[in-house]
């Protein structure tokens, strides 16, 4: 990077929040995805932190001039590549942005900056009554403006949507420098396009997102778990299958598969027979009067396809147990191999017992170990591939799964990323699914926005 | 065989980057940069492991940023030692270049070699006013020189007299129904004497024999987690001979830091070691922290007199996260008649004291510590009970520098506090 652009980012966002280091700057090759970037060629030329809307701006403004990539980048937690540092760059993180502007009871909305912790947001809505749904397995730490970036998902998706069904209004900053907003603060608007959905899930590659305006709902009064375990795997896929089409809709329905079971019950000892084929843990909520009668109606859904096991949690201490399975689930798994690729093709509901099945096979085709663990209820399955990265034989099967697993999905009428994004780790597979019709449609979008291709290049369309 | 540098490498790669470590690093809530949390030193430490980066300046100071609170590797869902990354990072830093003249100096000369120890402190007694001078209110006592500590630090004075030079070697009890050995520590024995006091009033209370073996030495963690190992071995090796020696029914300790050394890490430090890995296991087993031992003595709630005050605790990190003591000083506080217990928001957050860490990085230690000031005066108590001297040490440091009335003391201080109500009562 030339020094006069580092005089001039110092200038914007102050000597504080700027750096330049060979070690600070390797630490932005990374985020929480597999795609590798190479000290040589990938490492960034600064990283910045600004501190408001304005100082975007001119960030950009000045990118945009002298046509230098800039790839935005919250809590970097993301798992498809999309915040990782593509060689003399900047870097833009916003996690200094991270104040809840307003919490508006007597319209169910919140307006916060981009950098405002997910599981922070929930908190503070919940602590008066209010419920903003998206789940990430992040969202202890990711923002918000990540989550809208990425247009997260999570276990509630199946009876609460995603984090776009949530987003109704935003303010960006345009490659070119220029602020807009876009929605608003009502449920009802259609003047002009719907940029705010257009933006939601963009990864970074049409804007930088600055504040969001998201709609809440009330927090549901109770909550009911039950865990039941099946010993054929697709016994509890017909399950879930027969659960949805029955009209219940818990707000969480989640899949174990036995390798996920045999090493959850060494690791945690939660009291899981490990000869089970799979186990399913269902969570409703609602009314604490409907409750115990949709628990009866799934519990004979369960009973009816075979469950061999099933455990209704009295107390919120034995919900919490039976969670603590689902909880110690990743790590349980990560003591069998260092490495951990966790999948995330998704396909309509009732495709998932053939879904499964089609991945099973796949793993003794290439002789890996393939975990699976869903959320089973909206058809997004994380397909778990446990290897060694250091091992590049096995690398190289694991390389020809995953594609197989994408041909799959695509048969199946289903989608690459369910929730984790294109990023810079599935861009070559994007044409599959959209064609190279709906591939240049998304391109002139991208370029009409971003004349220069400044905002984080190689995401969704590849080097 | 000791371990390589590069062997860590199959530790360094179950780290997937989650970024989970961003919500509990104490060290990166100040900082912010990548390069300052959990998942970033991993990555670096890999770097230099792959000989993508040298052992630069740079490397050097982003291991120095790393207070050892445990947060991280609790919280890692793949479980990734951390802690134990960064102290073979900085092993290979003193291995390549070196101690610097001043730690140097300490680790090897001082700390190791009690007789030097003891009379530096001895004179370091005498001679402190030159250097240092009294803080506000006559607490504590500040740097009047640049010595490497940022004059605004706000230090304990040493004892004029240190404990373990008050005390015969053993403390009888009649009819004794357990005799223990007192590993003290340094701040115990040189700063906090009226810990150590504590601990002997409260254990001969409950008919506890306490033996003090006059020849330990510091138990080395401050010179291993700095990475000179070979000073941490030898002064392993010299306590386990000396509380080898004793006829003991267990150790006890009054410091987290310290018990967790004894506990663990002298048997890790050592498991190559053909005469002295099982000699470790051995004393690992008898350890016991104060309030682990107090608890498990019957009766030891009988004969507490009234103490009408409010209290609130602040769990150090070595003693919850290392030697997984929670629930016991809690329970001890709370059947104390008349104490009013407030929980503190984040009790088991690192108070930013680090040891060493504090003196190197003051500035940043102290910002870290105004949250654990914050929490403590939320809960309107009158005294802040904690297991630990540094953190009582750190957080004194803090309060005193916010103008916080509250006393801070050792939770065998509050216990002795309580047995000695009954004693004026009567």
């Amino acid at each position: 990077m030339k020094p006069e652009i580092i005089q001039k980012l110092t200038e914007i966002v102050g000597q504080d929040y700027i750096y330049t280091t060979l070690e600070d700057l390797y630490c932005y090759t990374y985020d929480a995805s597999f795609v590798k970037a190479d000290i040589k060629n990938d490492l960034a030329g600064v990283a910045v932190y600004p501190g408001n809307t304005a100082e975007v701006a001119q960030i950009l403004k000045l990118a945009n001039l002298e046509k230098i990539p800039v790839v935005p980048r919250g809590a970097g937690s993301n798992v498809s590549g999309g915040t990782i540092s593509i060689g003399d760059c900047i870097v833009l993180v916003l996690k200094r942005m991270n104040k809840i502007l307003e919490l508006d009871q007597k319209n169910l909305i919140a307006v916060v900056e981009t950098g405002v912790i997910t599981g922070q947001l929930q908190s503070e809505v919940e602590r008066v009554g209010l419920f903003y749904p998206p789940d990430p397995a992040s969202q202890a730490f990711s923002t918000m403006g990540g989550n809208v970036a990425e247009c997260a998902g999570g276990p509630r998706g199946v009876k609460y949507g995603v984090t776009r069904d949530y987003v109704i209004g935003l303010e960006v900053v345009l490659p070119t420098g220029e602020v807009i907003n876009t929605g608003g603060r009502t449920i009802k608007n259609v003047t002009g396009y719907d940029m705010t959905k257009l933006f939601t899930g963009s990864e970074g590659t049409l804007c930088v997102i600055t504040k969001i305006i998201v709609k809440l709902i009330p927090l549901p009064e109770a909550k009911s778990t039950m865990m039941a375990v099946f010993s054929e795997i697709e016994q509890a896929c017909e399950t879930v299958s027969e659960i949805i089409a029955g009209g219940l809709v818990p707000c969480s329905l989640e899949l174990l598969d036995n390798i996920y079971i045999k090493n959850i019950e060494e690791y945690a000892q939660v009291g899981l027979p490990t000869e089970a084929g799979a186990v399913l843990l269902i969570e409703v909520d609602g009314d604490a009067e409907i409750l115990a009668k949709q628990i009866a109606k799934i519990e004979q859904i369960c009973r009816r396809l075979g469950a061999v096991q099933i455990r209704i949690a009295k107390t919120k201490e034995e919900a919490e147990e039976l969670w603590r399975a689902r909880r110690s689930a990743f790590a349980a798994v990560s003591r069998v191999k260092p490495t951990i690729i966790g999948e995330d093709a998704t396909v309509p509901r009732s495709s998932i017992p053939i879904a499964v099945r089609r991945i099973q096979e796949i793993a003794a085709k290439y002789n890996l170990i393939i975990a699976i663990l869903g959320h089973a209820g909206d058809g997004n399955l994380h397909a778990t591939i446990l290897t060694d990265e250091m091992d590049q034989e096995e690398a190289a099967r694991v390389e020809k799964a995953i594609d197989e697993i994408f041909v799959v999905t695509l048969e199946l009428g289903g989608s690459l990323s369910g929730e984790h994004g294109i990023g810079r780790a599935k861009s070559k597979f994007i044409t599959r699914q959209i064609g190279e019709v709906g591939l240049e449609v998304q391109h002139r979008i991208k370029l009409a926005l971003d004349p220069n291709n400044i905002l984080n290049p190689g995401v969704m369309f590849g080097a | 065989m000791e371990r390589t540098f590069e062997s860590w490498e199959k530790e360094v790669i179950r780290c997937i980057r989650c970024g989970a470590c961003q919500n509990v690093c104490p060290v990166f809530k100040e900082l912010q940069a990548e390069s300052t949390v959990a998942r970033g030193r991993v990555k670096l430490i890999r770097g230099v492991i792959t000989k993508d980066l040298d052992i630069t300046e740079g490397f050097i100071n982003k291991m120095s940023l790393c207070l050892m609170c445990k947060a991280c590797v609790v919280n890692c869902p793949s479980g990734v030692k951390v802690d134990k990354l960064v102290e073979a990072a900085r092993k290979e830093i003193a291995e390549q270049k070196g101690l610097s003249a001043l730690k140097k100096l300490i680790f090897r000369l001082v700390l190791k070699n009690r007789w030097v120890f003891n009379s530096g402190m001895k004179a370091g007694s005498l001679l402190q006013g030159l250097v240092f001078r009294k803080g506000p209110q006559g607490q504590g006592m500040l740097p009047r020189m640049s010595l490497g500590i940022d004059k605004r630090r706000l230090l304990a004075p040493l004892a004029p007299k240190s404990f373990r030079s008050l005390y015969p070697d053993v403390i009888k009890v009649p009819d004794a129904k357990l005799r223990v050995a007192f590993f003290t520590g340094c701040m115990i024995n040189y700063i906090y004497t009226d810990t150590g006091k504590a601990v002997i009033n409260v254990l001969k209370r409950n008919g506890v024999e306490v033996v003090i073996p006059a020849l330990q030495n510091c138990c080395g963690t401050p010179v291993r987690i700095n990475g000179d190992y070979e000073a941490a071995k030898q002064m392993a090796k010299a306590n386990i001979d000396v509380l080898l020696k004793e006829k003991v029914d267990g150790i006890v300790v009054a410091c987290g830091t310290c018990g967790l050394a004894l506990k663990e890490e002298y048997a890790e430090l050592l498991e190559d070691d053909p005469i002295y890995a099982e000699k470790a296991k051995q004393i690992g087993a008898m350890v016991k922290d104060f309030t682990e031992l107090v608890v498990s003595l019957a009766g030891f709630e009988d004969k507490l007199g009234n103490l009408p005050i409010k209290v609130t605790y602040h769990d150090p990190c070595h003693l919850v996260r290392g030697l997984k003591v929670k629930a016991q000083p809690r329970q001890i506080i709370q059947c104390i008649p008349g104490v009013v217990f407030t929980e503190m928001k984040n009790s088991d957050t690192c108070c930013g004291s680090g040891g060493s860490f504090s003196l190197a990085h003051y500035e940043l230690s102290t910002k870290i510590n105004d949250h654990k000031v914050a929490d403590i005066k939320q809960t309107g108590a009158e005294v802040l009970v904690t297991g630990c001297s540094a953190c009582r040490m750190h957080i004194a440091d803090g309060l005193n520098r916010q103008n916080v009335q509250v006393k801070v003391m050792h939770t065998a201080q509050l216990l002795e506090m309580a047995y000695e109500a009954t004693d004026h009562s009567r």
